[in-house]
């Protein structure tokens, strides 16, 4: 038995069907519920019993045996992005848009092999700059711009 | 059906909704034709723009982008054999080959023309469809709308590639789950929220869209390392268009195939789950063998009745999606999957009512879907040697700006950096799925459908007094089903013969 992709994916997938199974006993039945024929847990209990089902046929009857190759991948960076996004999410708020933003960006495109400093802030900060006055004035969606210890 | 014209065209005729065309196909134009990104991304990244407008015309700009992300897509794939959607693969056959022989700015308008032709086509079809299959929806009760969305959820299986049945069910399933997170709709007890208030109002359509599309999409870029000797070529294909003149003979040639691609793309469209790519695909199958054994030969090779074929219909199987989206509401792709998001974002329920109810959005968008098609062909084909250069933007900046857009739109739509964190995590998850060759588009209809599905099965049980008896009783739901059931496992029997028979050839061959 081979390791393939739909193999992995399926284990993958059994997992979360499997932890979904689990937390549905933590959904509350209310008294008069009990003897009901539909309750908040029914379609989970249908969607974990046909999810667990799906996954153990995928993963007893891949479609392609094709192997994963991380081959020419370059997972690092990608994972690196993830962590920037989610860098972004935490400081979007303290730092304020335009400077988060700008950040974000600029450091986004160097990670891609941008190396002029000059591009990085001739591309980055207008463009943020200009986004906000068009969300701002345009459309009336208001985000604060700037750092939480520079607000009035 | 006048009055119903008259009021769209009143409501499609503004200012501002002419000026959200223009802008719609533009823009749809423009990330369509980034390789990577498709009509789902970039409805899903105008959808925070829309929620900002009124119903029609929010409606009005995302079937815009929808039409001009088409139109982007076959451009991508004429100019640098890169389908930004699974639908334009079928023109990168004789587009590309076009391109290569210095018949670039040709092979656009052919796609051009055939595109509008395909679209008002399908929207003359949809108008006639449309309002007599919402008045037989009418009569539909909840035990059959249950049974349509079951319907709808079997139908991608049907469509599901080669011995890609099993996993689109699995992803089907996987996104009825998601639909189950947040507050239960009647009871109002919180189900798989893992104690976090963040989640105690479900997970937004939005986020979940953004980050298995467009944020997924840009990652699985960023891994893939940009070939840049590849972009040299496709900056210079983008540049050198020639000319854009189609002569007498060649217009001769698509005269028949237009209007026949139209009509069977449009039926296509119209069946849940099948969509543009069938559409294409099934229609350059047919020309191929109508062209005869000394036409046929050219397919492949620049032929004009190939890039007329799938041009025509996969725009007409776009419309075609939306007959079961306005009239049932039931979307039949992942893209009016999005669609049907956005409108209930609003607090429109599509379905058979949207025609009786809410008229205005109703006829302004089957209205707008033929200025659509005009404005994409007078005002986005002369521009498109300004458009690809697009093409020429480096990826180190464009990737970049994509997430941001990303994660921005589904920020600017809650306000909560939680959701920002919860995209992280799905777009993570969708990337991961994405290398294991596992399909988006059936997550996105069962997350639609899900919640729905439950509401109309609850309701249906409701009226019949616990009952379940409905689902065998009354006729209709039982037909209903009984396709249903078909769908699903004709496919799945079909592939399982197969194999035995080779598995059955292959034992006897040796002999």
């Amino acid at each position: 038995m081979t390791l393939s992709r739909d193999r992995i994916g399926g284990v993958l997938l059994l997992l979360f069907c499997g932890i979904y199974a689990l937390k549905i006993g933590d959904i509350r039945l209310l008294p008069f519920q009990a003897n009901q024929a539909f309750t908040p847990r029914t379609i989970p209990e249908v969607l974990a019993v046909l999810g667990v089902g799906l996954s153990l046929l995928v993963v007893i009857f891949p479609s392609d045996n094709e192997n994963l190759s991380l081959r020419g991948l370059n997972w690092p960076l990608g994972l690196a992005f993830l962590v920037l996004m989610s860098a972004y999410g935490f400081t979007v708020r303290p730092l304020g848009f335009l400077l988060a933003t700008s950040l974000f960006l600029m450091i986004g495109f160097a990670m891609l092999g941008e190396r002029s400093p000059a591009k990085l802030l001739l591309v980055a900060v207008p463009l943020v700059v200009a986004f906000w006055v068009l969300m701002n004035y345009g459309l009336s969606v208001f985000i604060e711009p700037l750092p939480a210890f520079l607000r009035g | 059906m006048i009055d119903g014209i008259l009021i769209g065209l009143a409501t499609a005729f503004t200012l501002q909704n002419i000026a959200f065309v223009l802008m719609g196909c533009l823009v749809g134009t423009f990330i369509g034709m980034l390789p990577g990104l498709g009509p789902m991304s970039a409805i899903a990244l105008m959808i925070p723009i829309a929620a900002s407008l009124d119903p029609s015309a929010g409606i009005i700009l995302m079937a815009a982008v929808y039409y001009g992300a088409i139109f982007g897509g076959s451009t991508s794939s004429i100019l640098i054999n890169a389908p930004g959607v699974a639908s334009t693969v079928a023109t990168s056959f004789d587009g590309y080959p076009m391109a290569k022989s210095g018949k670039a700015g040709k092979a656009l308008a052919i796609a051009a023309y055939s595109s509008f032709c395909g679209g008002v086509i399908g929207a003359i079809l949809l108008l006639i469809a449309a309002p007599y299959l919402a008045s037989v929806s009418l009569s539909f009760q909840s035990t059959d709308y249950f049974a349509l969305m079951v319907l709808g959820l079997s139908a991608v299986a049907a469509f599901a590639g080669k011995g890609e049945v099993l996993k689109a069910l699995l992803m089907t399933v996987v996104g009825l789950m998601l639909s189950t997170v947040g507050t239960d709709q009647t009871v109002g007890v919180p189900r798989f929220t893992l104690g976090m208030l963040d989640l105690v109002d479900g997970i937004s359509f939005l986020l979940l869209v953004m980050a298995t599309f467009a944020l997924s999409e840009a990652l699985m870029a960023i891994i893939k390392k940009v070939d840049e000797s590849k972009r040299d070529e496709e900056r210079k294909a983008a540049a050198e268009l020639g000319s854009m003149a189609i002569s007498k003979e060649e217009v001769k040639e698509m005269l028949p195939v237009v209007p026949r691609t139209s009509v069977l793309g449009f039926i296509i469209g119209v069946l849940p789950g099948a969509g543009a790519t069938i559409a294409s695909f099934l229609a350059y199958g047919t020309e191929q063998r109508l062209a005869g054994s000394e036409k046929g030969k050219e397919f492949g090779k620049g032929s004009v009745r190939g890039l007329a074929a799938p041009e025509s219909a996969n725009n007409a199987a776009a419309t075609g999606s939306f007959v079961p989206l306005l009239t049932l509401g039931i979307p039949g792709s992942g893209t009016t999957a999005i669609m049907l998001g956005a409108l209930i974002g609003y607090g429109i329920q599509p379905g058979p009512r949207l025609y009786i109810d809410q008229p205005d959005v109703f006829w302004s968008v089957i209205i707008s879907m033929w200025l659509g098609n005009i404005v994409l062909l007078i005002l986005n084909l002369p521009l498109i040697p300004y458009i690809a250069r697009v093409l020429a933007i480096p990826a180190r900046f464009l990737l970049p700006l994509i997430l941001f857009f990303s994660l921005i739109g589904v920020y600017f739509v809650s306000f909560n950096t939680f959701d920002i964190q919860l995209m992280v995590l799905f777009g993570l998850a969708a990337t991961i799925l994405r290398l294991l060759n596992f399909p988006m588009a059936p997550m996105i209809l069962g997350f639609i459908l899900g919640g729905m599905m439950e509401e109309n099965l609850r309701r249906a049980l409701l009226i019949n007094n616990d009952s379940w008896s409905f689902l065998w009783e009354r006729p209709l739901t039982f037909t209903i089903l009984l396709i249903a059931a078909l769908c699903l496992f004709v496919p799945m029997l079909s592939g399982f013969w197969q194999k035995r028979k080779l598995a059955k050839a292959g034992h006897v061959s040796p002999d």
